[in-house]
């Protein structure tokens, strides 16, 4: 392996070149990891729910699990307006928690170390809330950038720093992502080198600090999952119950 | 029937002695910690969009320095108004 802790997230080919006009669609090593993280969630939420028992198997207990911890995280955090965008934000927590959980894996790439990723799902889910504000309350969903009770002098000014502040939240989503999957993945990598380098004689305290940040990232990988899920949950609902 | 009356007053006394677990057990550590990593990027973030804000006004006007030291600052109220918000939220679940 190379010694250089950015080699792990370089982008390839993988078979041959597709093209159209300046669009490079090539299947590169970014979208086999993303396939595999699907076919994962896939494959396993179909067999565990395959034979519904009422008492439930233990792989049916796993995705059972899964599922109300995402409804509970919808219902305390958006209401039950709420319930509708089920669907789309379990499958964007599944998404993000496995190819995070996939990226820990030896040899294995993180497509969420990438901003381009994450910045798409937060983009996504930007335009969409604000979609779905304009939708369920008109223009006066506009008024989210005009708080009560300001003075009348200041009103332009809170207004642009409010816009600012929602203009904000795709980018603060996915920087938050991305910096915590590569920072993690890249200090594991910077101390897997010392333990190559200080070799049998000082390798060992590396490597401990290895195994305890390997921890770590696990924790971080289901946490930012988590926190990625519970803001897009919270930029629902101040869509759906607008109120100051 | 024996055994399904028997097993539907065991599923009973189960899910009521779950239901407790749980609101009990909603230790919000993981929550937390989540916050705490939340908080940096929300003040970075609207300060690198009011910038970026400026910069693009600036080259639309031809104001070159000028809107993007006014948006710089603007971006970092907002950023300072994420926090705060924030941490609102933080203290309203605390309770």
């Amino acid at each position: 392996m190379a010694a250089n802790p950015m080699v792990q997230f370089n982008v390839y080919r993988i078979g041959p070149e597709i093209k159209f006009g300046n669009i490079d669609l090539s299947f590169t090593n970014a979208s086999l990891f993303m396939l595999i993280s699907a076919s994962i969630i896939t494959i396993f939420l179909y067999f565990s729910t395959k034979n519904k028992r009422l008492v439930p198997s233990k792989i049916q207990l796993i995705s059972e699990l899964l599922y109300n911890f995402v409804a509970k995280m919808i219902s305390d955090t958006a209401g039950s307006k709420a319930k509708p965008y089920f669907p789309f934000i379990f499958s964007l927590f599944v998404f993000i928690l496995i190819c995070n959980m996939v990226g820990m894996l030896p040899y294995s790439f993180t497509v969420t170390s990438h901003i381009i990723v994450t910045l798409v799902m937060a983009l996504f889910i930007f335009i969409a809330v604000t979609i779905i504000g304009f939708l369920k309350h008109g223009l006066k969903y506009l008024s989210i950038f005009v708080p009560s009770g300001v003075p009348v002098v200041l009103l332009p000014l809170i207004t642009i720093i409010e816009i600012i502040s929602y203009l904000s939240r795709p980018v603060s989503l996915s920087v938050r992502l991305f910096a915590n999957m590569m920072a993690g993945h890249t200090m594991l990598k910077v101390f897997g080198g010392f333990v190559i380098s200080l070799g049998l004689v000082g390798g060992w305290l590396p490597l401990s600090f290895s195994v305890a940040l390997t921890g770590l990232e696990i924790l971080v990988a289901f946490l930012q999952a988590y926190v990625f899920a519970i803001l897009t949950c919270i930029y629902l609902n101040d869509a759906l119950n607008l109120h100051h | 029937m024996e055994d399904k009356e028997d097993f539907k007053t065991r599923l009973k006394i189960e899910k009521n002695r779950l239901e407790k677990l749980t609101f009990k057990s909603e230790n919000k550590k993981g929550l937390f910690l989540g916050n705490a990593l939340k908080l940096g990027t929300e003040l970075v973030a609207a300060v690198v969009v009011g910038t970026i804000i400026g910069f693009i006004l600036d080259n639309w006007f031809g104001t070159k320095p000028i809107l993007i030291i006014i948006f710089f600052f603007i971006g970092f109220a907002a950023g300072i108004l994420n926090v705060v918000r924030t941490a609102k939220n933080m203290q309203k679940d605390n309770k």
